[in-house]
């Protein structure tokens, strides 16, 4: 992290400050859902789980958005509903909204 | 219609082989036990032999590990330093708030290090949560040479994303480690037992196996701002 003061460093929120981060968010279509726990395993954040066959994302949830959830569903029941974001001193700028690929 | 005008006609209507594996190239963080065949990795090197760099100086090195005891070596020494770090900057176990002077000093010295994101992935790699390599039976790193002319770090980017999408479009997972940076970082271990020494420094490593199940698949990612001249305009595209 480049060009920050003395006293600009001195108020970098902490590492478990949760306004540094807004966590991402994915939707699971439970009807169309198998319970397969694929997606449970191979979540890199552990922030899946699977309750009576019920998957869900822990509270408060680690979700990074990298949509591996998403891609092995092999029911497609997953949907990325709101993106990780960056946020305070570590804001990305200029982030618009969650778009699949466009022709 | 000549040939290019065919072309254009196409790639209205569908993406390239080339496009398909890059949007689908998904990190792939699970992987079967089984190895992969030497020469398709052979041929994921050949990919990073011929990617381009600054005045074509190839300032990397890479080192291809199919040893489980090297792999689970730089993995335990990892994961001894990941402890090391969170037991001197951890204050969020109970009894423990005395260390909070501690890590706000050291976020100020290394802020991007300390972000909740690597912090976080340090103290799941220290517990154990989360596998540094993700089980994947071949590794290669990538080191640059610190001689390299212009932006070394650089070359060695576009020298892995060769061969990441090399890999991908063989039906092969993937996964970006630079973690195990901190394996020849702050120890000397392994790069004695791998013979690093000068003019090499680590840069990263590329997990890659078999994967578990068929994770390759087309997401949504967010947009992003995009400056665009043109016509004496400038406007702001998505």
């Amino acid at each position: 992290m480049a060009n920050l003061t003395f006293s600009e460093k001195r108020r970098i929120p902490l590492y478990d400050d949760p306004s540094q981060v807004e966590c991402g968010v994915v939707e699971f279509d439970h009807k169309k859902c198998s319970s397969c726990g694929m997606c449970v395993k191979i979540c890199p954040a552990s922030t899946l789980e699977m309750i009576d066959k019920i998957v869900r994302m822990k509270q408060p949830s680690e979700c990074m958005m990298c949509s591996d959830c998403v891609a092995i569903c092999p029911e497609d029941a997953i949907v990325a509903i709101r993106n990780y974001r960056y946020t305070g001193c570590y804001k990305t700028i200029g982030l618009g909204e969650l778009q699949a690929p466009r022709l | 219609m000549n040939n290019r005008e065919q072309v254009i006609e196409q790639l209205k209507i569908g993406w390239t082989p080339t496009e398909e594996v890059i949007l689908k190239r998904r990190s792939v963080r699970m992987y079967k036990k089984e190895q992969v065949p030497e020469f398709m990795i052979k041929r994921i090197l050949e990919a990073g032999r011929f990617a381009p760099s600054a005045g074509n100086g190839q300032p990397w090195k890479f080192v291809v590990l199919r040893e489980p005891e090297i792999i689970q070596g730089v993995t335990e020494t990892t994961i001894k330093i990941c402890k090391l770090f969170k037991s001197l900057i951890d204050y969020r176990i109970p009894g423990k708030r005395w260390r909070l002077p501690i890590a706000k000093f050291n976020i100020m010295l290394k802020p991007a290090d300390l972000h909740p994101v690597p912090f976080g992935a340090v103290s799941l790699i220290a517990d154990g949560k989360l596998g540094l390599f993700h089980g994947a039976p071949t590794v290669i790193m990538i080191f640059k040479d610190v001689r390299g002319i212009s932006n070394p770090d650089l070359d060695c980017g576009i020298a892995g994303q060769n061969m990441a999408l090399t890999a991908h479009s063989m039906g092969l997972g993937t996964c970006w480690v630079s973690f195990a940076k901190l394996a020849f970082q702050y120890t000397g271990k392994w790069k004695k037992r791998l013979g690093i020494k000068y003019p090499y420094k680590f840069i990263t490593s590329l997990a890659i196996g078999w994967p578990v199940g068929e994770p390759d698949g087309i997401v949504t990612r967010p947009t992003h701002e995009v400056d665009w001249y043109e016509n004496g305009i400038k406007k702001v595209v998505h």
